[in-house]
Parts: C-alpha cells; structure tokens; sequence
C-alpha cells in the first residue's frame, strides 16, 4: 500500500514559546488504513491536524499527503482531503442545504448522488440555519461536508463528538466503506473504545511527542495475556516476578494484576504452589494501554 | 474566489441593505430642508461669516453654507457622507477575513483547494463591492434629490466625482482596516485605529488650517487629501487621489505578505 501521509520529524512552537506543542512528530499512514491519534487536550493531536492542514506553520520537519508537501503544495493537496474540524465551527446563518452548497462550490461533490446518500443516511436535517441545530446534527453535516467528494486522504478531529450511539454506528460504517475505496483516515479521537473499534493502527501523543503505535489487531493477542489473580494468602510477588516473560505485576491485598506476554507453563508453574482462590483473564484494551503511557501523568477526560 | 464572494455578499446582504437605507434617510431628511434654507441664505451667510476662523476651519474652511455647493459640502460631502462611509469600510476591513478567523470558519475555507491569496482576494472584492453598492445609493440619492429640491447649477458630474472621492477616501480607511486585521491582531484593534485615522485625519487635516505644526502630520492622513468643495467647484488636483490609491495597493500587498504565511489562529 502506497503511503498517503508521512510526517517526518514534524515539529511546531507557537510564536517566541520555548516548549514544542510538537515534536518530531514521525509517523506514516498508508492507503486503506485508519490511524487513530490518540492523547489528552494539549498533547498535540490538533496541532498535529492543524499542521497537516497548513492552517499553522510547521517549525521544523516536513510532511507530505499523497506525495506533496504540506507547505509548498498546499491547494493541490486540499484538492484530495475532506476535513473535519473539533471544534466544528460553521456559519450560523446558514442552512444545513446552503453551507453544503457552499462547499459543494469550493470543492465539487464526486456526485451530488452520493451527497444526497449521505445527508439520507445521517439524517441530516438541511432546512433549519446550523444555529439553531444541536451540536450532534451540526456534526451530522460535517461529516457530510467532509465525505461528499469522496477524498483520498480524511484528516479528522473528533469526528463523532456529539452524536448518538445509533449515529455513531452509521459513521463506522461509512469509515469502513472509505477504507474499502482505498482512502486513508488520520482521525484525533478521545473515545478508546471507538478508536478500538475502527482504527488499523494507533498512536499516542503525549506531551507533543509520539510515544507509541500500536496495531489495533496485535492488541488482541495482548488480550490473553493479562490475569488478575486472587491468593488466599500473601501474593508471592518476589517470585512471580522472576517468571519468564511477566512484564508487569501490580497488587492491591491479595489481589496480583499480571501483564504477561510468551508461553504461559512456567507462570502455571509457579501459580501451582500456592493456593488461588479465583483467576481471571481479561482483555487489555486500549484504555488499559493507554493508560499505561499516561500513568503518573495526569488524567485523561 | 467566485463562490466566496457569492456568499460574502448573500451573508452581509441585509446588512448592506440598512446601511443604504440608512443612508438614504440621511440625504433626504438633510435635502429636504434645503428650501427652507435657500429663502434667507444671504441673511444666514452673513451670521456665519462672523464665526471664528478655527470653527469655520471644522466646516470646511468656508462661510458659504447656502449656496447650492455650499450647502452639499457642508451637509454632505464635507463631513457626514465619507464619515458614514468611512464607518462601513472599517466595519468590512476589520471583519471580513477576522470575523472568518474569530469564528474559526475560516478553518472551512482553506481546507477547501483555495490558496489563502485567493481567499484574501475574494473577501476584499467582497468588501468592495458591498461599500460600492452602498455609496453608489448615496450617490443617486444625492443626485436626484440635489434636482428636486432645487440645489441648481451643480453639474451631476461634479456631484459623482464628489461621491467617488468620498468612496475612494473610507476605501483607503477600510484597506487600513483590513491589513490590520489580516495580520491576525485583534479585530478591535483594527477598529479602534480604523477609526482613529478616520475620525482623527478628518480634526487633525481640519485643524491644520488654523494650527501651523498640524500641517506636516495631515499631509500623511487620508483626509488631507479629500477636498470635496474643490471637487464640486472643479477645482480639485485628482492626483491627490492617488494617495488613496497608493495606500490601497500598499494594504493589500503587505495583507497578501503577512497573510499567505502566518499561523490561522
């Protein structure tokens, strides 16, 4: 798959600032895949966006969509993307029919077909002026605005902020129908579970930095791999520890929280000279990972 | 470009309608007394000519009040017509692109395949087109009510001349304005110095009459070079306007300049 976004060593501070809102921000997303960019208010994630978008200047680095550079080829590349604010901000004024209009004049929709289709499937109300609608059926037409011509390249912030669970699930399928047509989708998200859910690949900023990607999919083989264990007695924490292959053990009583990862016989082993009251293996989802990067860091929303 | 001016002007319609019909109110109810006027104009000339130099200088340097050039100039082109003109060119310049940065609307704009020259482009043809419209009404109605109410021995054409030097003069205002506000300050601040170049050029080049070290000051403020009674009398340098022309062209390069580049806030 050919890359579709490419930032290397990406870098941006505001004004005379000392302290990078990002830095070195190097990552990849390739046709047909769906990044998932993942961090609390501040970390980057709309600077990150905002750059990608030339709305802000990168101080260092470059990136490039579809193999033009995000500064130098600017309007050609908008040619290609469809974006959608976090912040959604449209005119008041406007109905939902004349503000789709109005974009549908800046940029061609493919077919006005396919902009119906969408404004059916969202049940976007387009009569009413965008002041009067609620944020969930204002985000309705932002997403309509930002999927109508059908672009190769989505840059996405919040995309499902404010709308209602039936309407969150029309919105991954129509993400699933992008990446079938080949496009990729960069997409800022605070939901975990949503990000889970749609995503290919994950990264997580903190701090304006990247500090980890995972695949949505390996993430499942982490799965099994974590167990919470309850002893009758003290929890041989020493020699638990000294199992091949535990990479995390924590305790609250009696109760041992184990992040293993490799064959599990000798964690059996050592399980079986004590006497366990209960062991149960859960799912490390992607709040747990997250969290792990942003222990001791502060909280997430 | 085309589409953003379409619906520029379509969102500041009703706008630019009440500001035409503002100031179609204003010419009329000022014209309407001209008659009453016109019957003792000796007499009342007279009173006039015995105020002091420095007030008459705030008049327009003239005790001719009631002569039909003396009352257009007094009443309307000396003063009120480019100052409500002035207001509106303000208002445009300092909100056509910040108003779209202030709302983050703009955001919309530019992740369309529109470059940020163009967007400026559009906003300022916009904006010329809405203060054109509005001082083209003002225009008519001075013309047609100058014939109606006996303001005789005008030509029209001094009278569109007067109106085009008016437009020209809260264009050079507006285009302040306008760089102001691209360089992504505050849309207030645009406002307030706006106006203070409008509103101040006009006492500052008023007051140099009489006051010898204002001169020097005026000869860099727009107003200066506004002189709507020696346009009506034809006697106005139109190289004059090229100041307002001047300044136009230097606020839309230095907006292109620190626009196409800056951080969108």
């Amino acid at each position: 798959m050919s890359v579709a976004i490419d930032c290397q060593k990406l870098s941006k501070r505001y004004g005379r600032s000392k302290v990078y809102a990002l830095k070195d921000l190097t990552l990849q997303v390739k046709a047909g895949e769906i990044y998932g960019f993942l961090g609390p208010n501040g970390a980057g994630k709309s600077t990150t966006i905002r750059t990608l978008m030339n709305f802000i200047q990168p101080t260092a680095g470059s990136a490039t969509i579809l193999g033009l550079d995000i500064v130098k080829d600017s309007v050609a590349i908008k040619r290609s993307v469809g974006y959608m604010s976090g912040e959604l901000s449209m005119y008041p004024k406007l109905t939902g029919a004349q503000f789709l209009d109005y974009m549908d004049e800046l940029q061609p929709a493919t077919s006005q077909a396919y902009r119906q289709e969408l404004v059916k499937r969202f049940k976007a109300d387009l009569n009413k002026p965008l002041g009067d609608l609620s944020r969930g059926n204002r985000q309705k037409i932002g997403i309509v605005q930002a999927f109508m011509h059908q672009p190769a390249v989505l840059i996405l912030d919040e995309p499902t902020s404010g709308l209602d669970p039936l309407m969150q699930e029309v919105f991954y399928e129509l993400m699933e129908e992008t990446k079938q047509r080949g496009a990729a989708v960069f997409s800022s998200s605070h939901i975990l579970g949503e990000v889970q859910k749609m995503c290919d690949r994950v990264g997580i900023i903190r701090e304006g930095k990247l500090i980890a990607e995972r695949v949505v999919a390996d993430m499942a083989t982490e799965a099994a791999q974590t167990f919470d264990i309850v002893f009758k007695e003290a929890p041989p924490l020493s020699a638990l520890k000294k199992v091949k292959g535990l990479q995390s053990a924590s305790h609250h009583g009696n109760t041992v929280t184990i992040h293993f990862h490799g064959e599990l016989s000798p964690l059996f082993a050592e399980l079986a000279k004590h006497k366990i009251l209960k062991l149960d293996s859960r799912t490390l989802d992607l709040e747990e990972v997250f969290l792990r990067f942003y222990k001791d860091k502060g909280g997430w929303e | 470009m085309r589409p953003i001016v379409k619906w520029t002007l379509w969102q500041r319609r009703w706008s630019a309608m009440w500001w035409s019909v503002g100031l179609f109110a204003f010419i009329f109810i000022n014209m309407v007394f001209y008659p009453t006027f016109k019957d003792s104009a000796a007499q009342l000339a007279k009173s006039f000519a015995s105020l002091p130099k420095a007030a008459l200088q705030l008049f327009g340097g003239s005790s001719d009040f009631f002569s039909p050039i003396g009352f257009l100039n007094s009443q309307i082109f000396f003063l009120m017509l480019p100052l409500l003109l002035t207001m509106l060119a303000v208002s445009l310049g300092s909100s056509l692109i910040a108003r779209e940065e202030q709302d983050m609307t703009i955001e919309l704009l530019l992740a369309r395949p529109v470059s940020r020259g163009r967007l400026l482009a559009a906003k300022i043809t916009g904006g010329t087109i809405i203060l054109a419209a509005v001082s083209g009404v003002a225009l008519i109605t001075v013309v047609v009510t100058a014939r109606v109410f006996g303001l005789d021995g005008i030509p029209s054409s001094a009278i569109a001349l007067a109106g085009f030097n008016s437009f020209l003069l809260a264009y050079c205002t507006g285009a302040i304005a306008f760089l102001l506000a691209a360089t992504g300050r505050a849309r207030g601040a645009a406002i307030g110095i706006g106006a203070m170049i409008g509103v101040g050029g006009y006492l500052i080049t008023s007051l140099s009459g009489t006051v010898g070290w204002l001169k020097t000051p005026a000869k860099a403020l727009p107003y200066n070079y506004y002189q709507s009674e020696a346009i009506l009398r034809g006697t106005y340098h139109w190289l004059s306007a090229l100041f307002f022309v001047a300044v136009v062209a230097v606020c839309g390069t230095l907006s292109y300049l620190v626009f196409r580049r800056r951080d969108i806030a």
